[in-house]
């Protein structure tokens, strides 16, 4: 492994604090910063090296104990460059006890002219606790400014409860050219169903996922409206957002006549990484209010 | 000469896109893209269904198909993951209505231990007394390409003739959808159906080279338009 750090965050009165901390190789946690008076620690993982290159594995564990509150997020953003062998892999391992909230906001994915990326995480979220995840994958970079030059960028993201009852399964795999062929891949970049996949103006992805008790009907309709002012305001957007439900473990089971949301999830395509990161940062703000904490996150970074 | 104990008549009642499970009420993102003006000839469907195919139906169904046949999935585990990959609510919601209907079919009409078995996780013990429309309690949503996996194993069909069958069937509904949604001619329908005959041939091909990485990986311009039809002020479809 070429890098790994495993935190753990436990409430301490007022304040959260990492109460253990463990790293390997080239990822390094910097000193928690509290951004506002939450007592929420923002937790910055750092990547000395600057970039990753092929055969790189990181792993990136973060387990926020009961009612304990941690925002993680990315000193800059994630660079991946030329992969001739082993893609490189990123492992992300997020466990929310009850009443807990882990917020992991990084910043943007850059993939490289033959870059081969591949991020597996795996979040378990305890009933009462709220995890919010976002992603940013923009167009990537090669030397003559053509986009989506990448061999191939793959995010898959499982949520489920601790029974191992699963909540989402979301597999983003975005591969150059490969649309007619035999290889897999969700995303044309040739933009074949123009205006409805990636084409023109629409060049970026973001996601965000969030599952949390207080994330009802109400919210998605909170969130649709945001969308909808997204898109007035910021020419070549589209975006949707839809409830997620939760699963029909013998829990639900005994309760069949409620159909329960357990969270929701945001779909984006838009034109840059800046306005994109702003919207998700909205809806980000909104569904933390739902959960009384009032202030917009602000990583003064753009 | 076509042998009969193959299971051909079975494939053809329950291939058949006239079974009543409600498909004809499915767009599954196609009627937003008619809204928008993105879909509107036969030339910009026939684009819209070839995308759908190889964008949704060969990481979700086709790979649940393959894994139940091929590999002897268990049947809760694939209907538990194919209902989470379903991020759009509607397209969730459609895929269990219907297959709550398959599965209901399948058992009144070609019983067998695992359909069986199917059923009752579907659709709970007494199942046969809720009324229609009713939420139903089983611990698993239901989905049309496990029943088919099922099938297929029980008449010991290869996995690519039961992943074929339910994908033509499934862009037969949608073709009929786009005849009335469009609107487009029967005659067009027919031509676009036609034409994804290789598309489908191409599609369990690369159904086959699927790796655990590629299942679910469907297209978010998809999901966005998935996501977005239940804001559509006029809708003839449920997603």
């Amino acid at each position: 492994m070429t890098g790994g750090l495993w935190l753990g965050v436990q409430r301490h009165g007022e304040r959260n604090v990492v109460a253990s901390q463990r790293h390997h190789g080239g990822l390094r946690l910097l000193r928690p910063l509290y951004l506002d008076s939450s007592g929420q620690p923002c937790l910055t993982v750092v990547n000395p090296g600057g970039g990753y290159v092929g055969g790189d594995r990181y792993e990136l564990g973060v387990s926020v104990g009961e009612s304990s509150s941690a925002l993680v997020t990315t000193q800059s953003a994630t660079k991946v460059y030329r992969t001739p062998g082993q893609p490189v892999e990123q492992k992300q391992r997020f466990v929310v006890e009850p009443d807990a909230v882990l917020e992991v906001v990084p910043d943007p994915l850059i993939a490289y002219r033959d870059a081969d990326y591949v991020q597996r995480t795996r979040a378990t979220v305890a009933r009462g606790g709220r995890l919010v995840m976002t992603d940013i994958v923009t167009p990537g970079w090669a030397p003559d400014g053509s986009l989506y030059q990448w061999k191939s960028v793959l995010l898959k993201t499982v949520i489920g409860r601790p029974t191992g009852a699963l909540i989402a399964w979301d597999t983003v795999h975005m591969a150059h050219g490969a649309y007619r062929g035999e290889s897999l891949t969700n995303f044309s970049v040739s933009g074949d169903l123009d205006p409805h996949g990636f084409a023109a103006e629409r060049t970026h992805l973001g996601t965000l996922l969030a599952v949390a008790p207080e994330l009802d009907a109400d919210a998605v309709e909170e969130v649709h409206d945001l969308l909808v002012e997204y898109e007035a305001t910021v020419p070549g957007s589209r975006g949707g957002v839809t409830p997620l439900a939760e699963p029909r473990d013998s829990a639900v089971a005994a309760h069949p006549q409620v159909r329960e949301t357990a969270g929701l999830a945001v779909r984006l395509m838009g034109p840059g990484t800046g306005p994109l990161h702003e919207l998700l940062l909205d809806i980000h703000a909104a569904l933390r209010r739902r959960w009384g904490h009032k202030t917009r996150l602000n990583l003064r970074k753009y | 000469m076509v042998s009969l104990n193959s299971g051909l008549l079975t494939v053809l009642q329950f291939a058949d896109s006239a079974l009543p499970t409600g498909a004809f009420s499915q767009s599954m993102g196609l009627e937003t893209a008619i809204n928008d003006g993105a879909v509107n000839d036969e030339a910009t469907f026939r684009q819209w269904l070839t995308h759908f195919l190889h964008h949704q139906l060969v990481p979700a169904d086709g790979w649940a198909i393959r894994t139940l046949v091929r590999d002897d999935a268990d049947a809760l585990t694939v209907d538990a993951m194919l209902h989470a990959m379903s991020l759009p609510m509607e397209v969730r919601d459609g895929n269990a209505a219907m297959g709550r209907r398959a599965i209901e079919i399948a058992r009144a009409n070609f019983p067998s231990p695992d359909i069986e078995r199917y059923a009752v996780a579907v659709l709970g013990k007494g199942g046969d007394e809720v009324e229609p429309g009713e939420f139903r309690t089983g611990v698993a949503a239901g989905s049309v390409p496990v029943v088919i996996g099922l099938f297929a194993r029980d008449h010991g069909s290869g996995w690519r003739d039961a992943c074929a069958a339910h994908l033509f069937t499934s862009l037969t509904s949608l073709t009929q959808n786009a005849v009335r949604g469009i609107p487009i001619g029967q005659n067009a329908g027919q031509r676009v159906l036609r034409s994804m005959h290789d598309e489908i041939e191409t599609a369990v091909r690369r159904i086959d080279g699927m790796t655990d990485d590629h299942v679910g990986a469907v297209s978010p311009a998809l999901e966005i338009d998935q996501m977005r039809h239940v804001w559509q002020r006029a809708r003839m479809f449920m997603s």
